[in-house]
């Protein structure tokens, strides 16, 4: 179910990617292109999808994906790989603590990765039991099930984890 | 930029991204091939390809063309299109995939649609920046794009961490160097050191031949005492000048490296400070505060910490554990080896150990910080968590994470109390080795004689006690090195962070300053090919009032800010009295420029004290003059102690607009020919309001003043007003001459206000008639 901030539209239908790989919706009249950001990304990824146009204004907000037809579902979902990616750490190859920075090196799911946190940021627990790590860039790696991980990689967590 | 910070910044990518630190030459060479011989202006790598796995895909702009070379193992896949063709670019952020759309003409598909991490982000953001800008038709100054790339790639860690760390040798010859003054001193020290490893080597020696010469010969009857009476008294007297000698040496030792590694962290600290005052204001933007304070402080006391005790004792221990090894073998070849092997792995063992404890502290470490996180969250927020009753809430919380930490205190406690009494035992159990070996041989098996003496056997058993110690050093030495090596290299890190901002050896000073300042085409950013400033022109005659007006992030502060010099423009030329600021002395300069800010700085001292900052030899008459001119007489006679009042740390004894009229008194005694009034009445009350009005009136007469303010009501008295826009200077003119000019900025700004300080009446009804 879409709200849009227009009134007298419909905008159930009236989501598509457009030639140019937009994400594109009806608003107040016109074709405006927009950009969908999950205001619940890690609890509720399927609800509450912001739409917002090329200034950063909300246009409609869009509370429950399922709800939306098939094809407005298809091309948010589409263009939501994008918007709501992070790297899935699959197994860390090393850490390394340094003088302000904790270099990992890691094997995400997209690829080697090297990156450097804060040594006073922790990785931030989800709920569900997955963790969250955030680079001094701002990239996130996202941990799913840090249990289910090969012996070495779960030795380097061991301070990172409860 | 500098080379050497080129250079640090290519260290920086090789060592911590991974990636090239430049576009492969080759690949350059063959793009700029591709588009017509035009050179790369800029370019970025978008390391996501459209499965969204890691990849590699640059991206370069030429004068008239874009390029795209996507890179997989060995094929390089360039495709181009012409600049021309750019109807759009846009940058969608996301969490942590970001998109660079260049779109053509609508409907039509994208030309194209680049996916990078936030790593990449500022290279690109770069190449967003200088493609807007030509759509609008406005150029971009010339920058070298390798140098653009490589800093704004580095930037994340290196603001971080500004050197990669790992030369940890180097570090420590560098940190060694500051010794070199005190090198007669240095070598003294460790000269006593050594005769103090050597001497505790000589009593168990000396014991065990009393016992072969002395006491054995006695108690078989071999000897008389009279015949040994005179060399068992020598044997005691050296054993008795050893130990003293010994406890002469090491009081010698500890006197000299502790009073020298003072010295040495003395001298690190005033380099530090001095180099501190030197260096830009753009460098404390970049650095959080506390760490700056702590690399002052706890650093250095580490670094004397380190000088005083560590660097000699772990050098000590390994010459006492050489000693002891060649005494014994040499003593004993078989016993020797049977105590000297095991040292190494022994070593090894506290290592791992401390390994162990590392990751076990670290763990304790991101635990006590949750704990630490509630405390400091919860005790200023009292009045909030009071307000909606979640005091058991908040208690359990913490229960909950004190428990936890708690815990993981316990783990540490078993770990280490498990170690030592084990790390003993191990040493206890050589010496039981030794006994068990040497006996047979100390007492002979009734047919043969005996081949080991029971002095030598003897010293043995003190020489083994005197292991553990080094032993314990050895295996901490990782862990001493590493804390000094980080200490040191943070106060580096500071020392070779050289100032953006500095003097010509010619700099020319301005005596008196008359007060006209000249913008001319000024453009500036403060990183990357990002302006701020869009080319600005104006010229302000002395004794000229300007209003500075615009939305946040407009740039008048930043107008200010060159002014002052605390940045140097990246094109154009700000002068004062028709000379270009870089090639004046910025230190006379600024003596003769005054600052008001909108949260007034006062240091910890009496008011006096911060009334004089700027003219330490003003005396009281004139204390007082510009404290009644400052509106701040009044408040001030009330204080408990006038004038001589403390004020603590940034003033936080007194009101907002307390501070506001000292820090204006401070300006009038300063008396500048220029003066920059940054929001300074924009955090006080309506009634504070006007007493701070009347004197910065009073303030202002006479010299050339530029006032920023979001309250237009406070510019009435400007001459002239300048609006400043996106970095641009949009208007500029009297009051009435802005409020003529039809859906002018200023005009709107200028009604919008007059709506918000409308009569409640007005308001009431206005809001009554919407609902």
């Amino acid at each position: 179910m879409i709200q849009s901030n227009a009134e007298n539209e419909d905008p159930e239908t009236l989501l598509w990617l457009g030639e140019d790989g937009q994400l594109w919706t009806r608003h107040a009249g016109a074709n405006t292109s927009v950009r969908p950001v999950r205001c619940f990304p890690w609890s509720e990824p399927g609800r509450y999808v912001s739409l917002r146009d090329v200034d950063d204004e909300e246009v409609a907000l869009v509370r429950d994906v399922a709800a939306l037809k098939p094809e407005a579902r298809r091309a948010l979902a589409q263009a939501l790989l994008e918007a709501g990616f992070v790297m899935e750490i699959e197994a860390i190859l090393s850490v390394e603590e340094e003088i302000e920075i904790r270099t990992f090196e890691v094997q995400t799911r997209q690829g080697k990765r090297t990156f450097q946190t804060l040594r006073d940021e922790w990785p931030r627990e989800l709920s569900g039991g997955s963790l969250l790590v955030r680079d001094v860039a701002g990239d996130l790696y996202l941990l799913h099930d840090p249990a289910s991980m090969d012996a070495k990689s779960r030795k380097l967590l061991f301070a990172f984890l409860d | 930029m500098t080379a050497q910070a080129l250079a640090n910044d290519h260290r920086i990518i090789e060592r911590y991204a991974d990636q090239p630190a430049a576009m492969p030459p080759d690949l350059r060479s063959e793009i700029e091939a591709r588009i017509q011989g035009e050179s790369v202006l800029l370019y970025a790598l978008a390391d996501l390809d459209e499965s969204l796995q890691l990849a590699e895909t640059w991206l370069a702009v030429g004068t008239e063309q874009v390029a795209i070379c996507k890179k997989g193992g060995r094929s390089i896949v360039i495709r181009t299109f012409a600049r021309a063709s750019v109807q759009a670019v846009r940058l969608e952020p996301g969490l942590s995939c970001n998109t660079l759309l260049v779109l053509g003409e609508l409907g039509e598909p994208a030309l194209a649609r680049l996916r990078f991490t936030h790593r990449q982000r500022r290279a690109m953001e770069n190449i967003h920046f200088l493609l807007e800008q030509a759509l609008e038709g406005r150029e971009v100054e010339r920058v070298d794009p390798d140098v653009v790339y490589s800093d704004s790639v580095a930037a994340p860690v290196r603001e971080a961490q500004a050197l990669v760390a790992g030369n940890d040798m180097s570090v420590l010859f560098r940190l060694l160097s500051y010794l070199r003054p005190y090198r007669g001193k240095v070598a003294f020290g460790f000269f006593s050191a050594v005769v103090l490893t050597v001497l505790a080597l000589i009593p168990p020696y000396l014991t065990g031949v009393l016992i072969d010469e002395v006491i054995g010969p006695v108690q078989a009857g071999t000897k008389t005492l009279a015949q040994v009476r005179s060399f068992a008294w020598w044997a005691v007297a050296a054993i008795a000048a050893a130990y003293a000698f010994r406890q002469l040496a090491a009081w010698a030792r500890l006197r000299l490296m502790a009073i020298l590694g003072e010295h040495v962290a003395r001298d690190l600290r005033t380099e530090l400070y001095e180099h501190l005052q030197h260096l830009s204001l753009s460098f404390y933007s970049r650095k959080k505060t506390g760490s700056l304070i702590t690399r002052v402080t706890s650093d250095t006391d580490r670094l004397w910490d380190f000088l005083a005790f560590g660097f000699v004792d772990v050098s000590l221990a390994i010459i006492q554990l050489i000693g002891l090894a060649v005494v014994l073998t040499h003593l004993d070849l078989e016993l020797g080896l049977v105590m000297t092997i095991p040292v190494p792995f022994l070593c090894l063992w506290v290592y791992f150990h401390g390994k162990q404890m590392n990751t076990l502290f670290l763990r304790a470490w991101r635990k006590w910080s949750r704990v630490t996180d509630v405390v400091s969250d919860t005790i200023p927020g009292m009045k909030v968590v009071k307000a909606f009753h979640q005091e058991d809430r908040e208690r359990d919380r913490f229960n909950q994470r004190n428990f936890d930490v708690t815990e993981e205190f316990n783990r540490i406690h078993v770990v280490w109390t498990a170690f030592w009494p084990a790390l003993m035992f191990a040493v206890r159990g050589m010496v039981v080795l030794v006994w068990v070996l040497a006996l047979p041989r100390v007492l002979g098996d009734g047919e043969t004689v005996a081949t080991l003496t029971s002095g030598t056997f003897v010293s043995f058993l003190l020489y083994m006690v005197m292991f553990i110690q080094p032993i314990d050093i050895i295996g901490q030495m990782a862990r001493i090195m590493n804390r000094a090596t980080s200490s040191a290299h943070r106060i580096f890190e500071v020392l070779d962070t050289e100032p953006q901002v500095t003097d010509n050896s010619d700099a020319v000073t301005l005596e008196p300053i008359e007060g006209r300042v000249t913008f001319e085409n000024v453009v500036f950013g403060y990183d990357g090919v990002r302006q701020v400033i869009k080319g600005i022109s104006f010229d302000v005659k002395p004794g000229e009032m300007i209003g500075l007006v615009g939305p946040s992030g407009s740039g008048k502060t930043t107008v200010t800010n060159l002014l002052a010099r605390f940045y140097d423009v990246t094109g154009g030329v700000v002068s004062i009295d028709g000379v270009d600021v870089r090639s004046l002395d910025t230190g006379h300069t600024r003596q003769q420029l005054g600052m008001v800010l909108q949260d007034p700085y006062l240091f910890h001292g009496s008011v006096m004290e911060n009334i004089r900052y700027g003219l330490p030899d003003a005396g009281i008459e004139q204390v007082v003059e510009a404290a009644i001119a400052a509106n701040a007489h009044d408040f001030l006679c009330k204080l408990p102690n006038g004038y001589e009042t403390l004020v603590g740390e940034r003033g936080h004894t007194l009101s907002g607009g307390e501070r506001q009229r000292i820090s204006i008194a401070r300006a009038i005694l300063h008396d500048p020919r220029i003066l920059i009034l940054d929001e300074a009445t924009s955090s006080v009350d309506t009634e504070t309001e006007h007493k701070i009005q009347g004197a910065l009136d009073r303030l202002c007469a006479g010299r050339t003043v530029f006032a920023i303010a979001h309250r237009l009501s406070t510019l009435r008295r400007a001459d002239r007003i300048f609006v400043v826009e996106d970095g641009k200077l949009v208007e500029s003119g009297t009051h009435p001459e802005l409020l003529a000019i039809e859906a002018g900025v200023y005009r709107k700004l200028y009604e919008l206000q007059l709506e918000m300080h409308a009569p409640k009446a007005e308001f009431e009804t206005i809001e009554g008639g919407k609902t």
